[in-house]
């Protein structure tokens, strides 16, 4: 019932309203992951456009068919699904089968998002849903990362560089530049970290994100694999944890994401996917941890939000004298 | 929180760059005097008066026309002397026995001249008045019969918050004039600050405070700093704060956290923590009370938005809203909503229509007549943004009331502590998905209370 539109009676106060809305606030969303959307046909070829507009385009069509089906207010063309299959396509390597491209993008959208009641309704980020259920019950499919064009390697099989230090091996092939820049295998969206902070930026300009959410979560994270190294206390590399994995991309625009509600207690939820994460990448058999991470998180709002209670003005307060 | 030295209060939303308030606030206010006033039986919320007169009656200017009929509600007077010409009932309300009082003015010895001079040339309105012939006791009983109300738009009687048994430590001076567009404060005080500090001191003496505290925002520091001019070297309890420019910076509760550091108890009165809170305009009513034995009779109401010339008017209670319209040079847009009051928290009371359907006249709380385009607004549904939450003064999750409400769960509501919404508007405003959040919170709101008080009688009864 929530997503029948609702007749209210004509020109309710406040007669002025704010200009934002939904579909802004998607649309830049859309234009910020564009910049790393970019990057991805650069690095990993023209197949990245086909992974990413394969996500989009399930994406909507799901919505819209199971609106147009349930005879609810159409919403799949307020961009929201558009960021979804964004955010998903982004999240998988060049390299995953389409069908299985498909198939996550109709579990985000149906059964995550529409199934509990639609946008806002879903308790957890659709896209990081879709990706873990893959990564639980496909994971050959997206265990082949490729090299990018441009690394002076063949595009061939090779790992990550958090699985790569995951099996306690050498990093000797990829900078830190490099992984800053995005030249090292990865999922399309998250290897260049330049190009994510700059569709960030862009987020904070206009903001629709907390730029606090974000740094706890990035600090938490960069904190416990530091200290937690794996030649002892204070050994972590900094850097690599940084800049090698899905982290920014996690912190920028999974995080961030609206099913994780009350701002209030975004912060305590991004310190507890920063510590979940952290608690994967050092002692967990994932190299990752940001998906769990913050799927962790999300399913805990509604325990912090309790935990946690708002003030009520005048509610409460201690007596006086 | 403290923010750049200037105190604030939770939440709230910062409104555009303060475009709408510079098409009045430079301007000198325009004195206007109708040949005909139409007063209503409802100056504010509460049972309507009960008129004294008659058709046909001759009416002299400040004698009372209308007397209280309940709690909650003041005097009314006659705004210029005439004739009661008519008296009918109001389609416009929902109560069904709102009478509407038509005085003609006379015409002053057979000349067309009418009254026009609203006097300005007394001593309070020229520099301080010694008040030591005035008790205490003076002041409130006048403040009664003088009809005062708070002018700022909850028309609460003044008097009765000074009967209070409670001991005041503080008077707030509320000139915070939080909602855009409306400037009529702000020109009160550039125009009459010694009636206002005159009135402020009056204020102080019936409430035996030990300070006054005027609050303005800092998009007014032009006020701020002429009434602190005023103020030099007179040695008077009374003290100008410069709050942030913020809605709803003026909401009683809002403007005792950002000035005190205190907050209201949920369901008590400022006065339990030692506070009142007047409109500024209030404070230049009751020194035109006292020292020129004029009940409240005249406000000061912006006309402004899609209107020719937007401007400021002085004009006696009763002003037909059409005729300072058409003073203004009539809308300019077709597809138009007038709004009585703020653009945030004021009623709509015409759409889409010309000066000849607009109905009503200026009441002691008309702060203002704003005209706007219309507009259409969709509602979609909520993306939990927690915008909402962000911004609500009172604390409050609008966008799970708003839900609560829809599905009738009052149980929800009330533990979601719905009772304690002020109707700022904030949550609307913001809500991307533009939602109607302030519309239902308020529903939530009332029914809650109507269930609270319900429930206390059923547990009296046993």
């Amino acid at each position: 019932m929530r997503n029948k539109p609702t007749e209210v009676a004509h020109g309710l106060s406040p007669h002025i309203r704010d200009r934002v809305t939904t579909k802004g606030i998607m649309s830049d969303v859309t234009i910020a992951l564009t910049p790393a959307f970019l990057g991805s046909i650069y690095f990993f070829g023209i197949q990245s456009v086909i992974v990413v507009l394969t996500c989009v385009a399930a994406c909507v069509f799901a919505e819209y068919i199971w609106q147009s089906l349930r005879k609810e207010q159409i919403t799949a063309g307020d961009f929201s699904a558009v960021v979804t299959g964004m955010l998903l396509g982004m999240n998988f390597p060049v390299t995953t089968p389409i069908w299985v491209l498909v198939i996550a993008s109709f579990f985000s959208i149906i059964v995550v998002k529409q199934m509990f009641g639609g946008i806002g309704q879903n308790f957890a980020n659709p896209a990081l849903m879709g990706r873990a259920l893959v990564v639980l019950l496909w994971p050959g499919t997206i265990s082949q990362y490729v090299a990018t064009n441009h690394g002076g390697l063949d595009a061939t099989s090779s790992a990550t560089v958090l699985s790569l230090i995951k099996g306690g091996k050498e990093i000797v092939d990829y900078s830190y530049w490099d992984m800053f820049i995005g030249n090292i295998p990865g999922a399309l969206g998250e290897t260049s970290k330049l190009l994510l902070l700059l569709g960030f930026i862009y987020l904070c300009f206009r903001k629709i994100v907390s730029l606090t959410t974000s740094i706890t979560y990035i600090i938490t994270v960069v904190a416990i694999t530091f200290i937690f190294g794996q030649d002892g206390f204070f050994t972590g590399d900094i850097l690599t944890n940084l800049l090698g994995g899905g982290l920014l991309y996690g912190a920028f625009f999974m995080i961030t994401d609206y099913a994780s509600v009350a701002p209030r207690v975004k912060v305590t939820l991004a310190l507890i996917a920063g510590i979940v994460t952290g608690i994967i990448r050092v002692w967990g058999i994932y190299p990752e941890g940001v998906c769990f991470g913050i799927l962790v998180a999300n399913c805990l709002s509604g325990l912090v939000e309790w935990i946690l209670p708002p003030h009520i003005y005048g509610v409460g307060l201690k007596k006086e004298k | 929180m403290k923010l750049f030295g200037k105190t604030n209060f939770h939440g709230g939303v910062h409104m555009g760059d303060g475009s709408d308030k510079e098409l009045t606030s430079n301007d000198k206010m325009i004195i206007y005097q109708p040949k005909t006033v139409e007063i209503s039986m409802k100056q504010s919320g509460g049972r309507p008066c009960n008129p004294i007169v008659n058709i046909g009656d001759r009416v002299i200017k400040g004698q009372v026309i209308g007397t209280p009929t309940g709690f909650g509600v003041a005097n009314i007077h006659a705004s210029v002397s005439g004739t009661v010409m008519d008296m009918v009932t109001n389609k416009e309300s929902q109560d069904n026995d709102v009478l509407v009082i038509t005085i003609e003015a006379d015409t002053n010895n057979g000349d067309d001249q009418l009254d026009t001079e609203i006097p300005t040339d007394q001593d309070y309105h020229t520099g301080f008045t010694d008040i030591s012939s005035f008790s205490k006791e003076d002041i409130i009983s006048s403040m009664k019969d003088g009809g005062l109300i708070g002018m700022g738009g909850a028309g609460f009687p003044t008097h009765v918050k000074y009967e209070t048994d409670k001991t005041i430590d503080y008077v707030l001076i509320n000139a915070a004039e939080c909602e855009p567009f409306l400037t009529c404060d702000h020109r009160l005080m550039l125009e009459f600050g010694y009636d206002i500090l005159n009135g402020v001191n009056l204020l102080l003496k019936a409430s035996e405070a030990k300070k006054a505290i005027i609050c303005i925002e800092d998009n007014k520091i032009d006020a701020a700093n002429y009434l602190n001019d005023l103020l030099l070297e007179q040695g008077l309890p009374i003290e100008v704060k410069i709050l942030e420019t913020r809605y709803p910076q003026g909401g009683e509760r809002q403007l005792t956290e950002a000035v005190l550091r205190k907050e209201v108890p949920a369901g008590k009165l400022p006065a339990d923590i030692g506070v009142i809170i007047n409109n500024v305009a209030t404070a230049k009513a009751v020194a035109d009370l006292m020292f020129a034995n004029t009940p409240l009779i005249y406000r000061c109401i912006t006309i402004t938005g899609k209107v020719k010339k937007p401007a400021n008017y002085f004009v006696p209670i009763g002003t037909r809203y059409s005729e300072l319209v058409e003073l203004s040079g009539g809308f300019t847009t077709v597809s138009n909503r007038v709004i009585v009051g703020g653009p945030m928290t004021g009623n709509g009371i015409l759409y889409n229509s010309g000066i000849s359907e607009l109905e009503g006249s200026v009441t002691k709380t008309s702060s203002g007549l704003l005209v706007l385009e219309d507009m259409t607004i969709i509602e979609s549904p909520c993306i939990r943004c927690g915008e909402c939450e962000r911004v609500c003064p009172a604390g409050l999750a609008p966008y799970k009331i708003d839900y609560a409400f829809i599905t009738r769960d009052y149980d929800l509501c009330e533990k979601l502590h719905s009772t304690e919404c002020i109707s700022c508007g904030c949550c609307s405003f913001v809500c991307p998905a533009k939602r109607e959040l302030a519309y239902r919170t308020t529903g939530a709101r009332y029914t809650v209370a109507n269930i609270r008080s319900k429930r206390r009688d059923k547990q009296n009864e046993k």
